[in-house]
């Protein structure tokens, strides 16, 4: 594709991708359960210049969470035991969404349930609110005992209810992936069989921190997610392999500190991202990460992204898959 | 209320004032709003990857002097996060977030103030009595506690308020609790006429609870709790309190609190998930 000269004689690469039908302005998104409803973060971001919003994962009813402690910090990352608490889908609706329309980004809800049929009430209820863009399925979190963990890691049950979730809705669907599984291809596959529109990976690896002085864990559910830049290269790996997997549109997500390691997703062939605990760190992450992403573009000179995501070079003996040391 | 800000700042001074306590004063931007007391702050290296997260510290001090805007702490060395800050040197770059929360409301015409300090406690303390929102009342009382005598801090900040002291191995003053200083005294106070401010340890907070009973005291607690963003995004630092319907709810310490109501507060059983909290 040519340059886009401006008038400054610099370039303005266009940054734009699309998420099924969803398009987004910028591959950066951030990622649910770290960026509250959006409005926390409105004295560090202009959350119009997002490229999506994704918001604290939804229930039908509102949920309470788990007891503290719920967060400790461990080696270049942090567990979380949050427990899912959210205001519930209904609350969301009438209290968070008037709030967020006005920034004219859009809006991926979340969505959790217990049971098949919760993720498809929910799903309905979001169905026809406006300003919502699309839906992403949490079969993932492995914080509470009944859900997640059992729905992502089972490629049937991954498959039913994205189906289920997308008889509910015409929004593009996104389903959010578990790393804790023996294979993720297995399940970013049945995903696809459901009928999203794209997966997102990876959520939080199960962890655990021992307080040996009082020989207590750290946390009061004694396990909890584990994120941050220890994860990275782990969530870079899973996404390469689903990128090979499958053929909807795949979003990266795990330890996104900088616009360099959005890079390394974008360029292993994921089409967007999602930025979580940076923003914790940072909250301005997000606008750094698009800046520096814009300012990559230039220095290299290409003039779309498209031009970048999945270019990674790899010798050709070397498959997805193997190369794990052996 | 002023927007809460993320700027650089400038260690001018950090030292020991006692074994694993610092005394820490950063230089600020001038637009950084002044913070009300019990309001706090996210502090982290500029120049560190590791620990991650900033650590959120209680306002101890507020200045600004001939165009410098400066901010001090009191902290204990807890972790990995408060020793690294220990360690820094004058002219080390910060990161600061802040002023983070709601903060301690103004006593509202109670003839009788009591400040109720544990350990590093006393920081919000300090800055309350100081910042001249307790003007007004009559009478101000402080109780100050600490582990040990040495460990007492900020004492000199506290001269001219009537000032009882305790340590808990006896090696200063009273040997006991603060609580147990209040509970000496309590039947004296009237309850209608008086306002507890208290800050501490999650034990001294629940003998708080047990001594005021059902008496009608107001008392603000400044909570502490551990906590990633400071923003009310994370939803880390729960804390368990009675909602309207009387059930329980979980709010959040940075963004809900760290102030509360004694009253609204439901404490985990003793020796529960809910102690050894430390921010650091």
């Amino acid at each position: 594709m040519d340059e886009l000269p401006n008038q400054d004689g610099g370039y303005h690469p266009v940054l734009a991708v699309e998420i099924g039908r969803l398009r987004l302005q910028n591959p950066v998104m951030t990622a649910s359960g770290t960026f509250g409803y959006g409005q926390e973060y409105t004295p560090f971001v202009d959350l119009g210049r997002l490229g999506a919003v994704v918001v604290k994962g939804l229930s039908l009813e509102r949920r309470d969470g788990n007891p503290p402690p719920r967060i400790v910090e461990t080696p270049a990352g942090m567990l979380n035991a949050v427990g899912l608490q959210n205001i519930g889908v209904r609350a969301f609706i009438a209290e968070k969404m008037p709030q967020l329309r006005p920034y004219n980004v859009p809006v991926i809800a979340n969505i959790f349930g217990e049971t098949v049929e919760e993720y498809r009430r929910v799903a309905e209820i979001l169905a026809d609110c406006p300003g919502i863009g699309g839906i992403e399925i949490n079969v993932s979190c492995p914080n509470v005992k009944q859900g997640g963990i059992t729905f992502g890691a089972c490629p049937d049950t991954v498959q039913e209810v994205t189906g289920e979730v997308r008889k509910a809705t015409c929004l593009p669907v996104i389903v959010k992936l578990t790393p804790n599984v023996t294979d993720v291809r297995d399940v970013a596959r049945a995903a696809e069989a459901g009928g999203a529109d794209a997966v997102s990976l990876i959520n939080t690896l199960t962890g655990m921190s021992v307080d040996i002085e009082r020989r207590r864990p750290r946390l009061a559910n004694v396990t909890g997610g584990l994120s941050g830049p220890a994860i990275r290269p782990i969530a870079l790996r899973m996404v390469w392999q689903v990128v090979q997997a499958v053929r909807i549109p795949v979003v990266g997500v795990g330890g996104i500190m900088t616009a360099a390691d959005a890079l390394e997703f974008l360029i292993a062939g994921a089409t967007a991202v999602e930025v979580g605990t940076a923003n914790f760190v940072r909250p301005a992450a997000t606008m750094e990460i698009i800046a520096g992403i814009e300012a990559y573009l230039v220095r290299h000179r290409i003039g779309d992204i498209a031009e970048l995501i999945g270019t990674l070079k790899v010798d050709a003996e070397t498959d997805a898959g193997q190369a794990e040391g052996c | 209320m002023d927007e809460t800000q993320a700027v650089r700042g400038d260690i001018v001074e950090n030292r020991a004032v006692a074994p694993g306590h610092f005394q820490m004063s950063i230089r600020l931007p001038g637009s950084f709003p002044t913070p009300v007391p019990g309001q706090f702050v996210m502090v982290r290296s500029a120049d560190h990857e590791e620990p991650l997260l900033a650590r959120p510290f209680s306002v101890y001090g507020f200045q600004r002097r001939r165009g410098e805007t400066a901010v001090d702490l009191l902290y204990r060395t807890a972790g990995r996060g408060t020793a690294l800050l220990s360690r820094l040197e004058p002219g080390a770059r910060l990161v600061v977030l802040g002023p983070l929360g709601r903060g301690f409301a103004p006593p509202e015409g109670m003839k009788k103030v009591i400040l109720l300090a544990g350990g590093v406690g006393v920081a919000p303390l300090v800055f309350l009595l100081r910042s001249g929102r307790l003007a007004g009342t009559n009478a101000c009382t402080c109780y100050v506690g600490a582990r040990t005598g040495e460990q007492l801090t900020g004492l000199e900040l506290l001269r001219g308020a009537d000032l009882h002291v305790c340590t808990d191995d006896g090696s200063r003053a009273f040997c006991g609790q603060v609580t147990d200083l209040l509970r000496r005294d309590i039947g004296g106070y009237d309850p209608p006429e008086t306002m507890i401010y208290a800050c501490g340890p999650s034990p001294m907070i629940r003998t708080l609870g047990r001594l005021l009973g059902d008496r009608p005291i107001r008392c603000q607690v400044s909570l502490e709790e551990r906590m990633a963003c400071g923003l009310g995004a994370c939803l880390g630092c729960a804390v368990a309190v009675r909602g309207e319907s009387g059930r329980k709810e979980y709010r959040r310490v940075c963004k809900d609190g760290p102030v509360f109501d004694l009253r609204e507060i439901l404490f985990a059983s003793p020796g529960g998930a809910e102690e050894g909290q430390q921010n650091g």
